[in-house]
């Protein structure tokens, strides 16, 4: 058992590493990139070789009535969503923060735990509650439960922020003379303004990409996702894949302007 | 003639049952630097939170100028501090920290940035009013605190360890000027610190606490000459403590057996002590004197030096006695001059019956 | 006057932490909570005429639990659910130790934003190009047809959910292992180094039982996923057979028969909610010895 050996197997060892690596990742990878490959292909149908460079499966997307109107509605939802989740999610994280009371766990559970219950089951849940109260197939509805599920997200990402801020600042700023309100106006909220803006972004992306729960409870008010799944039903569409795209650059552009925010905060703390 | 700005009336605090302050009563003067001094956990830094609010006593009251405030929201009183961690708002400018104060009492902006600059200006900092506060070096930093602390003009201003966060060579310098910044202004400071050299240095009185209680109050000068009890004493580790037992005590003085033999103090004891009390008996160490040989005087104990540690000016002579005791002689260098020792010397210390007092054990 | 002013500031301090926490409790308890138990109440009503009934009835709970419909789905979606977690827990391991333990922060950091990517990524797309890879005349069997082999039939089969289960759990297995190696104390495998333990020994007897709980986290959220999951048994699988996400999907969309969705909606979380605790008793239990 030398040295040499032992170098030449690690060698070894880390070779096939990093070839299963590069498998797993194409294998994740590989349906992104097809995705947006064949959004331009020319051809009807997605196979090599590629048969020219196109805009028609994008002309027919925005040519399209129903997928139009679906886009309105995402951009509807996502707007509505992203401001109102990411102020209870605020809120939450201040409560996290800020105070201490009897049922404290039961309270933080109730604002975080919505995204771990299947969606599918979610969507049901939402139908039949929505349904009794007349709240099914309008787009407040779909808004209702999107922020349901996307203010823990607001939630983790401004409490993360809060964490940061030292014990002392908001006292500092009552004993100069500022109230609850006008500490958390002044203080609070400009102090987690990259995490709020952040998660702005971000549960604007988590809204925009929801398919299964708006699938339920849309009804006549279809989202893009909703109309992709019901394309995805009918025959082999480049246009889902024109639309994916869409959606893809879309919700990349949030969450790298999220990042960006934040990483912005990190650099100007030092 | 004083008047009395700040009264601590009865004062306890307990976090879930464990008690952390307990019955303080201290009564401070307008324009008067106090000092609430002790080791970590001692209390003194809830005290303060409670002045300002942050903390609510459990009993007891707080008056400024006589108006019961203990009830008050942090923000109704006026009370600024300045943080240890000086707490300054990491995304304001400086400017804007020092205006901070200001704004929440309604001044109007243009108002606010004439008064902030002035006291940029008074505290040397005008240069960084548009600095954020983490462009700014420790000094700078605590400039700013005060400046935002003291932009309100209060009459009472809180002070949470303000040097214990500076570098050695700027603490010094820091004390200077917030003695001069008191002098000048001509306000009441309240300032915690753990360290006895910036109390005595900067405080017109100082409280000393311990487990909450206060242990003594006073000026420097007074408690360095008399501590109140031993672990006053102790804690400013500027005398010999030693354990003795009462032989006889009558109006002329008290006599006492000690593990180095028969000691006797003239100073009349505050309290008459009983005959066979144990008492710690407290030699302040610059008052014990170093001889070469014994001179039929009272209080003379032989000894051997064991260590001679020099601390500046002055150097300490370490005597182990024969009774097994170790007794601390501080002496000026001047005295070693006239006088030298060497480590080894056999040698007599001894100390004037008068300036050695009792204390409870 | 004075204990009226007492009063007032603990009024005020009430005051603002009531409406602060509010929005989300009001939220979460009407939009989330509500739903949720208005389902389970739904298990217990009845449909006449295709018309919802409030009843209380075991009618439903009898029906569904007794059905072979509903067993054979219940088990077939438990173990291919099982499967899924235990490929992709293996299939991740080595790609998770490459990044944690072998590669530079930069490298680490530029992988590990790829693996956010699908995240922000449409489900249904990706597994739309899915269908495309493994169609019958799809890129995968030319390329077999290709070599001189046969092809191969994976859309509507089993293997075809599971295709859509590992593109759905695969990056977030990845993550998760990540963390979990990231946790690891570097200076034990170092040790362990020094004492000439081999690179696979330590991983082994070093590595893998100090991350345990991420590791078994990360199997838990794939079973999770996997178990939850839709769109996979339903567009790569063909609903050959049907998942309990696909009972539930029919009995609500052409059975119209909410109840006995609610039924299976029980079911499901029911065993969602067994399976983590079990996990996780076994990952944090364990460590005790």
């Amino acid at each position: 058992m030398t040295k040499r050996t032992g170098s030449i197997g690690d060698t070894l060892t880390l070779l096939s590493l990093r070839g299963w690596a590069f498998i797993v990742f194409a294998f994740i990878f590989a349906p992104i990139v097809s995705m947006a490959a064949f959004s331009f292909n020319a051809d009807r149908f997605p196979s090599l070789p590629w048969a020219g460079f196109s805009l028609t499966w994008y002309e027919q997307v925005f040519a399209d009535p129903m997928i139009r109107r679906g886009l309105v509605n995402s951009l509807l939802v996502a707007l509505a969503v992203a401001p109102l989740s990411t102020a209870i999610g605020f809120l939450a994280a201040y409560v996290d923060h800020r105070f201490q009371f009897v049922g404290k766990r039961l309270y933080m559970a109730l604002a975080s735990l919505p995204p771990t219950v299947p969606v599918v089951i979610m969507g049901v849940a939402m139908l039949t509650f929505q349904g009794r109260i007349g709240l099914s197939g309008t787009l407040f509805g779909i808004i209702a439960a999107h922020v349901v599920i996307s203010a823990p997200f607001a939630m983790v990402l401004i409490r993360m922020r809060l964490a940061e801020l030292g014990p002392d600042i908001e006292a500092a700023a009552w004993n100069l003379g500022a109230g609850p309100w006008a500490t958390l106006r002044e203080v609070v909220i400009p102090f987690c303004a990259p995490a709020i803006l952040a998660s702005i972004f971000i549960t604007a992306a988590v809204s925009f990409d929801e398919f299964m729960i708006a699938w339920f409870i849309s009804g006549q008010n279809e989202t893009l996702p909703v109309r992709v799944l019901a394309l995805l039903q009918g025959q082999v569409s480049p246009r889902i894949n024109a639309i994916g795209t869409l959606v893809f650059t879309t919700s990349m552009l949030l969450v790298i302007l999220a990042q960006a925010l934040a990483f912005r905060s990190k650099a100007g703390r030092r | 003639m004083s008047v009395t700005i700040l009264e601590l009336d009865g004062l306890s605090k307990s976090f879930d049952k464990q008690s952390a302050v307990s019955d303080v009563s201290i009564s401070v003067q307008k324009g008067e630097f106090i000092a609430l001094m002790g080791p970590s956990g001692c209390g003194k830094t809830t005290t303060l939170r409670m002045i300002a609010g942050l903390d609510a006593p459990t009993e007891g009251q707080i008056r400024i100028w006589g108006r019961d405030v203990s009830q008050d929201a942090p923000w109704r009183r006026d009370t600024p501090l300045v943080w240890q961690s000086y707490a300054l708002f990491p995304f304001m400018s400086v400017r804007r920290n020092v205006e901070f104060g200001l704004k929440q009492r309604g001044m109007i902006a243009k108002d606010r940035t004439v008064k902030a600059d002035e006291w940029l200006e008074r505290m040397g900092i005008a240069a960084f009013a548009e600095r954020m506060p983490h462009q700014l070096s420790g000094g700078q930093r605590q400039r700013v605190a005060l400046a935002r602390a003291l932009a309100t003009e209060p009459e009472l201003l809180l002070l949470d360890e303000p040097l214990s966060a500076l570098d050695p060579h700027l603490k010094v310098s820091m004390q200077t000027e917030l003695v001069r910044l008191h002098r000048e202004l001509g306000i009441t400071f309240v300032c915690v610190t753990h360290s006895h050299s910036e109390a005595f240095a900067m405080a017109d009185r100082v409280v000393i606490m311990d487990k909450g209680t206060v242990q003594q109050i006073g000026a420097p000068q007074q408690i360095h000459r008399r501590a109140d009890n031993r672990f006053v004493a102790e804690f400013l580790g500027a005398s010999n403590i030693l354990d003795v037992k009462v032989l006889y005590a009558d109006a002329s003085g008290v006599a006492a057996d000690s593990a180095i033999g028969r000691l006797s103090t003239q100073a009349p004891a505050l309290k008459p002590v009983q005959v066979g009390e144990a008492l710690s008996l407290v030699v302040a160490m610059d008052r014990v004197e170093i001889a070469r040989s014994l001179s039929g005087a009272v209080n003379q104990v032989p000894g051997r030096i064991a260590m001679m540690e020099v601390m500046g000016a002055s150097i300490t002579a370490i005597v182990e006695t024969e009774g097994g005791v170790t007794l601390r002689s501080q002496l000026s260098s001047r005295d070693i001059e006239s006088n030298p020792l060497a480590v080894g010397d056999t040698v007599v210390a001894s100390w004037d019956p008068a300036s050695a007092y009792f204390v409870a054990h | 006057m004075m204990s009226q002013k007492h009063a007032s500031y603990r009024a005020d301090k009430r005051r603002f932490a009531v409406l602060i926490g509010a929005p989300s409790l009001i939220w979460q308890l009407v939009f989330f909570l509500l739903p949720l138990l208005f389902l389970v109440m739904m298990t217990f009503w009845s449909v006449r005429n295709f018309r919802l009934q409030p009843d209380f009835t075991l009618a439903n709970w009898t029906m569904i639990l007794n059905a072979g419909f509903f067993r054979s789905a219940y088990l077939y979606t438990f173990s291919i659910s099982m499967i899924t977690a235990a490929i992709a827990a293996v299939a991740a391991f080595p790609v998770a130790y490459l990044i944690s333990f072998r590669l530079s922060p930069a490298a680490q950091r530029m992988l590990m934003g790829l693996l956010v990517i699908p995240f922000f990524t449409s489900l249904p797309v990706r597994i739309y190009s899915m269908q495309i890879f493994f169609s019958p005349s799809g890129l995968i069997n030319s390329a077999l047809i290709g070599v001189g082999l046969s092809p191969i039939t994976v859309l509507n089969t089993p293997v075809g959910a599971l295709v859509g289960y590992l593109t759905l759990t695969m990056p977030l297995v990845i993550l998760l292992q990540i963390f979990a190696l990231n946790g690891v104390d570097r200076q034990l495998v170092e040790a362990a180094h020094n004492l000439r333990c081999g690179k696979f020994r330590t991983v082994i007897s070093i590595i893998i039982p100090s991350a345990r709980v991420g590791l078994v986290i990360s199997f838990a959220m794939a079973f999770v996923f996997a178990f939850g999951d839709y769109i996979s048994p339903q567009f790569l699988g063909g609903s050959n057979p049907p998942t309990l996400s696909i009972l539930m999907a029919d009995q609500v969309k052409s059975g119209n028969h909410w109840p006995r969705a609610s039924v299976v909606a029980m079911t499901m979380i029911f065993t969602l909610m067994a399976m983590m605790g079990l996990l996780l008793k076994f990952a944090y239990g364990r460590s005790g010895r």
